[in-house]
């Protein structure tokens, strides 16, 4: 009996062939379509419908059996609700590492065990295990930076459990992405030229701006120069600014304003023209929700760092709580992830305080 | 694509006939002028436009001046609809109206009015829903579902003896009786006066024109609102400089069909009774549905309970056999259709439907092939 292995299909070209590799790899391959959010945004049509079409396609053109798991109650709850109060709390959350943690690789997995499978599988961009044994699980399994280093998407799978990636295969991990679309075009799938879909999946085109206008309540507040104290204009909620931006502060006149800061409560946020002001630029970050896949880096041990999804590997080491780096960067804000590595391996991280 | 197409979703689209496209050739060009400008170019593109509005009412037995030209069938619904509704009163749907009819009719006070297991309008609930603030009846020609003609002169004559009764009562509020054409308008008599309806809408880009142009015929009598205002083209209901070479391309489909439309039913019959036939024999257990007697020619509905019928779609599309699940309108949308659930299919019965519609682009001897080709991706995937 072959190994019975459920993909997370969501339409796009990556899962198609994942599916179908695995397919070609002997296993005994299901489709699953997760329909997590069916929401229009004014000015966006969802397009549930659609790539759940072009998934079933792709699962007929395969052969293969395919189904839907529902979890929109879960998903709003998990991961949209939990996105929104980051934000309502001044913070600048991840929503794909928390859907990864909470539906792909918990809901998704169990439902998948429920029904029979021995694995799952997703297209993400990543590597289990090791060089020598691509795509391969283990008892111990480890989490590694995939062939494509630019679509390299493990700053999003930091959270994930070992439990659960010893019950996963991410076959595209030793590929490149312009490999998996020849793969996909000498299948003939039907997904083989679709464009990519960007940004956070439920928010899409519409920007996170307009998404939140739609469940949140804002008020319009001051912005404050640091070095002045001055009240530079008028911001219509201090929710839409994130430290270090410099787009979007309608201020107009002279050197560029990047935000150093925001006060929630007095619904302010802090500018400077200063490229070195000090809220800027840091050589520590203070880390909360830790997560090891395995164990710990040792303290003090040299790890490298990485603070946003295809950021450069910063040369860091972990004293307790805290991420100190070599050199001083630009200050990440507070919700946002810092992902661990050592060498090419994935060890966890946490959420940046 | 690149291999043959085998085309049985004629229900959907039709292809422009090479004779339609000769006809509209010129108005693209040496007569593309604005059919409202006073010099000889301006009055040829009126007099084109007019011979098609000519032509039109004389198929369906109106004067030229009650046909109005509309973007499509479903403008043509939206102002019927919207047009009599928007001065208050309800509305009576059959309950195998198409989405267009049934979307527009939600902005008003309106119900529905049931079908047998077969598709065809119970006359007798049909009655119960209206009252004296009903102004509005509406009965499909023939549903794009199951392709079920329904009895409208018999409807119509039902709606006689109620304005009558209104009339010795006292109650002057009107009564129309409309009807979209879109699906019969190829095979079908369209004598409004034969057919006894107040309203009809014809739609071009599913009688072998183009698409994008239709109809609205409305009896002298009736009275509606506009639905795009403009430069008062077409009596002020319909602004916007003309669509001369759609009408005139859709005048000449129109007429093409009408012309050829018996050889073509009897074509068409006898294709289908050959497809239901094999696939019969083929798949023990499919159910044709819709009228035995009252169908159109060309038209199949059929289903195998607990069969994804979507996957049966997307593997025939991988082997050029073009046929549909449910409306192709609603096909994407991951919704049941209401039209199902009103003749008493189930759930999973629903979900194992499949359309077949025939046209000018099928032929007797592709049956054998097509109907194997279909009862084969059954089977292949009912097993999975």
């Amino acid at each position: 009996m072959s190994q019975k292995v459920t993909v997370g299909m969501s339409g796009g070209v990556d899962s198609s062939v994942t599916a179908a590799l695995l397919i070609e790899q002997g296993y005994d391959v299901t489709g699953v379509y997760m329909k997590n959010w069916t929401q229009d945004l004014p000015g966006m049509k969802c397009p549930w419908a659609d790539d759940m079409a072009d998934a079933k396609r792709v699962a007929v053109q395969l052969g293969i059996p395919f189904k839907v798991y529902d979890f929109q109650t879960e998903y709003r709850r998990l991961v949209v609700e939990y996105m929104i109060d980051e934000y309502s709390s001044g913070r600048t959350p991840n929503p794909d590492i928390m859907c990864n943690q909470e539906v792909k690789f918990k809901l998704f997995l169990q439902a998948a065990l429920q029904d029979g499978a021995d694995m799952i599988a997703t297209g993400h961009y990543a590597r289990i295990a090791d060089r020598s044994q691509p795509a391969e699980a283990s008892s111990a399994a480890r989490l590694y930076i995939p062939e494509d280093k630019v679509k390299d998407q493990t700053y999003f799978l930091y959270r994930v459990t070992a439990e659960a990636l010893t019950k996963t295969l991410f076959p595209l991990g030793i590929y490149k992405k312009e490999q998996v679309r020849k793969i996909a075009e000498k299948f003939g799938l039907a997904t083989a030229h679709k464009k990519d879909s960007q940004g956070i999946c439920f928010v899409g085109s519409v920007g996170i701006r307009d998404f939140l206008n739609e469940f949140v309540e804002t008020t319009p507040g001051n912005i404050v120069d640091t070095e002045t104290n001055a009240v530079v204009g008028r911001h219509d909620g201090a929710i839409f600014y994130t430290l270090g931006q410099r787009h979007g502060l309608e201020v107009g006149g002279g050197l560029p304003y990047y935000v150093v800061g925001k006060d929630m409560e007095k619904n302010e946020v802090y500018v400077s023209r200063n490229l070195n002001n000090d809220a800027m630029w840091r050589d520590f970050v203070e880390l909360t929700n830790i997560h090891w896949i395995h164990e710990a880096p040792k303290d003090g041990e040299s790890v490298a760092v990485r603070m946003r999804h295809r950021g450069k590997l910063l040369p860091a080491e972990l004293r307790g709580t805290t991420l100190v780096m070599h050199e001083a960067e630009r200050a990440t804000t507070a919700g946002q992830s810092a992902v661990v590595y050592r060498g090419d391996e994935v060890l966890g991280g946490g959420i940046v305080v | 694509m690149g291999e043959r197409v085998y085309y049985l979703d004629h229900a959907a689209a039709t292809p422009c006939d090479p004779r339609v496209i000769e006809a509209m050739r010129p108005y693209f060009s040496d007569v593309f002028y604005n059919p409202s400008a006073s010099y000889a170019g301006g009055r040829a593109a009126r007099e084109a436009l007019e011979s098609a509005r000519s032509i039109v009412a004389g198929i369906i037995g109106a004067k030229p001046y009650d046909i109005v030209f509309t973007a499509g069938a479903t403008e043509s619904i939206n102002l019927a609809f919207r047009g009599v509704l928007s001065g208050g009163g309800k509305a009576v749907i059959s309950a195998v109206e198409h989405v267009a009819v049934r979307r527009v009719v939600e902005n008003y006070p309106h119900s529905v009015a049931k079908v047998d297991t077969r598709g065809l309008i119970d006359q007798d609930d049909l009655r119960e829903q209206i009252d004296d603030e009903t102004v509005l009846v509406s009965v499909v020609l023939a549903d794009n579902e199951f392709g079920t003609v329904q009895p409208l002169s018999a409807v119509a004559r039902l709606l006689k003896d109620i304005r009558e009764d209104r009339r010795t009562r006292g109650v002057v509020t009107p009564l129309y009786f409309y009807t979209d054409a879109s699906q019969g308008q190829s095979l079908l008599d369209l004598g409004v006066s034969r057919l006894g309806v107040d309203m009809m809408t014809l739609n071009s880009g599913k009688c072998y024109g183009p698409k994008q142009v239709g109809a609205l015929w409305l009896k002298p009598s009736v009275r509606v609102q506009p639905l795009v205002e403009g430069g008062g083209q077409e009596r002020g209901l319909r602004g916007g400089t003309e669509n001369v070479a759609g009408a005139v391309g859709f005048a000449e489909a129109l007429r093409l069909v009408q012309a050829e439309r018996h050889d073509e039913a009897k074509r068409l019959g006898a294709i289908k009774k050959q497809l239901v036939d094999t696939l019969s024999a083929l798949v023990p257990d499919i159910v044709f549905d819709g009228h035995p007697k009252r169908s159109l020619p060309g038209h199949i509905h059929m289903h195998v309970d607990g069969l994804d019928a979507e996957r049966v779609v997307f593997h025939l599309d991988t082997e050029g056999v073009y046929i549909a699940t449910g409306a192709a309108c609603s096909a994407n949308k991951a919704t049941r259709l209401p039209s199902l659930e009103a003749v008493g299919l189930t759930e999973s019965q629903a979900d194992g439907s499949l359309r077949i519609t025939l046209g000018h682009l099928n032929a007797a001897e592709d049956v054998p092939y097509t109907a194997e080709r279909i009862a084969h991706a059954i089977q292949t995937e009912r097993a999975l």
